[in-house]
């Protein structure tokens, strides 16, 4: 130990002066406190497998930001909590507010939660970043003129594509469609959309038979019955679980699949379970903003499937983007609103004057915020098509659409928004 | 119309452990549900392993069976914590149950993830058949008769066995049984492995005909009560009836009036309830 005086005192002026660097960083260290971002995932049921690639997305963006330094110097830190039901997740959104005093709520799917949130957001004055949520009453924006609440792109735009291109493939080749969809808003809002859009194209179909079984739902031998009846020439379905896969097998098993086309508007969700042992090619198919195989995929898209791959042994979908999104939009935002105040951290008024209008690169390219706080991204959809190297069906051509054509305007109804079109 | 036997048939499995549980240990066992998604997701992992291995793939089936009894075993364990609520309330009987749903749901994520898992071509190794202008899958009429299948031998089993006689007198009077000389406790750890065998079998024998998703046991339990309550409580006849009642009446509504699907399946459960409490073959004592 400290043997002699000499040895001793310079101990104590080592001491000291580690102190004295201790004291001169203090305020520096203050300012480097992590910045807390919580995050409401879903972990059961329906949606359990849409939070985890949600949840995926983040950390991919987090250990990425944090390996280059943080946001304004400051790294990030991750609060995950539960979204379940609207009751619950509003409590564990408060908390998240409230005690862990979280700078920024990214996550969210169903719009029953986004409907809950989106109030309570406003209330706190706690910035909400919603990944799929939207805070949509059927077709309508409950609230137009957000403060703290970003939402997600709108649901029925995968519809709005997914129609456009089932209107161009199809156009003389259909007479009859029938829809399949889940016994809920999206559902049917989805259909509804479908064949407003049917009309405005003039494509003159007739809707045989209309079938809703409820979310969750994993048997649909008499729905494909009762299509077999109806005889469609076309088949529309919104479903994006775990029911898209079971209802082709079973349609492909019941011989639907050969002869009647498809339009499948968001089975790229589960994109790695539409095998082609019974997803026939032809059927128009949605990706939704991530598209794991885009031709012109960029090398941030490129990494992250590589590490989506070799970390999960599956190829990434559509949430991870959206999560990834809000990360990088948080960041871009705090970071702009930042330089604007010389240098300090921003209030959440700032950043959110940073968010709206905002454009950063994302998983799937270029996407942000409108000033009414809706997304903007490009949709992936396309033709079904077994020439990969998959055991699962992939699209060729992809088509790319951004939200500015498949999304409703900002204070537009859809309806009116469609019949303005010009086709 | 058999779309509607084919769900029938998977139903009867289900609702069969749940009444068998029932019936002699007077427990709601809310998991027969869990055990029903466990033994899907096993059938797909049995199955995969099974032809990856270079099994024929005819025989799948078989294997999936197998899968379905393997997994019975954990009947002994969960029956061994249920044992502590045997003389409790009921609503202690529901908690803990609920709580093995929830349980079960985390474990099927710890173990296969929350994708959905699938066969995707073992569905239709035995061909189609065209029966007019349907197209039916073969597989769906071996699910349906192996449903049949079961049900005959549960019926053989418990009218015609020693064992089924010992497992009706427990059923009737536990404090006689044990009087005379039965060995209650051995009673019900057989019994309930049986009806969680139901439910696995279940499970694994759907597989090829959809996918296994984490949610699909809790869906299931909705339904497997509507049977319970058509059928009547701790009634096997019960279970295959209701089990039909619930399937047919699906498929009919889909096939005519879609929009009550769901609601067709409730007013015929209220209509019970109204008419016939205890259900449609309940027994005279229960």
């Amino acid at each position: 130990m400290i043997t002699n005086r000499r040895t001793f005192i310079k101990v104590l002026a080592g001491a000291a002066a580690a102190t004295g660097a201790r004291l001169d960083v203090a305020p520096a260290l203050a300012q480097a406190a992590p910045v807390r971002i919580g995050v409401l995932a879903a972990k059961a049921g329906v949606t359990a497998p849409v939070g985890e690639s949600g949840l995926r997305g983040t950390q991919f963006a987090v250990d990425r930001i944090n390996a280059a330094g943080g946001i304004a110097g400051r790294k990030i830190e991750l609060v995950v909590e539960e979204e379940s039901n609207p009751k619950d997740t509003v409590e564990r959104f408060r908390k998240l507010a409230l005690q862990t005093k979280a700078d920024v709520i990214t996550g969210g799917i169903s719009t029953a939660v986004g409907l809950a949130v989106g109030p309570v957001s406003e209330e706190l004055k706690a910035l909400w970043l919603a990944w799929d949520a939207t805070t949509q009453k059927g077709v309508e924006e409950t609230i137009p003129k957000p403060r703290y609440a970003f939402r997600s792109v709108d649901n029925e735009a995968e519809a709005v594509m997914a129609s456009i291109l089932a209107a161009r493939q199809f156009k003389g080749k259909i007479k009859t469609v029938a829809g399949i969809n889940n016994d809920y808003s999206y559902g049917r809002d989805n259909w509804a959309a479908f064949l407003a859009i049917m009309k405005k194209f003039g494509m003159n179909v007739t809707p045989v038979v209309e079938l809703w079984p409820k979310l969750g739902e994993t048997n649909f031998t008499s729905h494909v019955a009762a299509l077999q009846q109806a005889k469609p020439d076309l088949v529309f379905s919104s479903f994006w679980s775990g029911d898209a896969p079971i209802l082709m097998k079973q349609a492909h098993a019941a011989g639907l699949t050969q002869g009647t086309k498809f339009v499948l508007t968001t089975a790229g969700g589960v994109h790695e379970s539409m095998k082609k042992a019974f997803t026939p090619e032809g059927a128009i198919m949605g990706y939704n903003s991530l598209y794991f195989e885009a031709p012109n995929a960029s090398p941030l898209l490129r990494e992250f499937s590589k590490w989506h791959q070799e970390r999960f042994k599956e190829w990434p979908n559509y949430e991870s983007d959206h999560a990834y999104f809000t990360i990088v939009a948080y960041k871009a935002a705090v970071e702009k609103a930042s330089k604007a105040a010389g240098g300090k951290w921003p209030t959440t008024e700032q950043t959110v004057e940073a968010l709206e209008g905002i454009e950063v690169e994302s998983l799937s390219g270029r996407r942000g915020y409108r000033s009414d706080h809706i997304m903007e991204a490009s949709y992936y959809q396309g033709v079904t098509t077994h020439k990969n190297r998959h055991d699962f069906v992939t699209i060729d051509p992809v088509e790319v659409m951004s939200t500015k054509q498949i999304q409703k305007p900002s204070g537009t109804g859809l309806y009116d928004w469609i019949n303005s079109w010009s086709v | 119309m058999l779309g509607g036997v084919f769900h029938a048939a998977v139903l009867f499995l289900v609702a069969a452990g749940l009444q068998l549980v029932f019936g002699v240990q007077k427990i709601l066992n809310l998991a027969c549900g869990s055990f029903y998604a466990l033994g899907a997701y096993a059938g797909v992992s049995a199955v995969s392993w099974a032809l990856a291995a270079g099994a024929p793939p005819p025989i799948f089936p078989l294997v999936l069976v197998g899968a379905g009894l393997v997994l019975a075993l954990v009947g002994p364990v969960i029956e061994r914590l249920l044992r502590t609520i045997y003389d409790r309330d009921e609503s202690f009987q529901l908690l803990l149950t609920f709580a093995l749903v929830l349980m079960f749901e985390d474990v099927i994520r710890f173990v296969w993830g929350t994708a959905p898992h699938q066969l995707s071509s073992a569905y239709l190794v035995y061909g189609q058949l065209r029966v007019g202008g349907l197209v039916i899958p073969v597989y769906n009429l071996v699910v349906i008769a192996a449903g049949g299948a079961i049900a005959a031998l549960m019926g053989f089993l418990l009218a015609r066995t020693r064992f089924g006689r010992i497992v009706r007198a427990t059923a009737e009077n536990r404090g006689m049984a044990e009087a005379m000389g039965v060995d209650v406790s051995r009673v019900y750890v057989r019994v309930f492995t049986l009806g969680v065998a139901l439910g696995t079998v279940g499970g694994a024998l759907v597989i090829p005909a959809t996918a296994a998703v984490n949610e699909m046991g809790i869906d299931l339990i909705v339904e497997a009560f509507a049977v319970v309550v058509i059928g009547g409580l701790g009634s096997m006849r019960g279970a295959v009836a209701g089990a039909l009642i619930v399937g047919i009446m699906r498929a009919v509504a889909v096939a005519t009036y879609p929009e009550v699907e769901m609601l067709a399946i409730y007013v015929v459960v209220i209509a019970v309830l109204v008419l016939r409490p205890a259900g449609l073959f309940a027994k005279a004592a229960a």
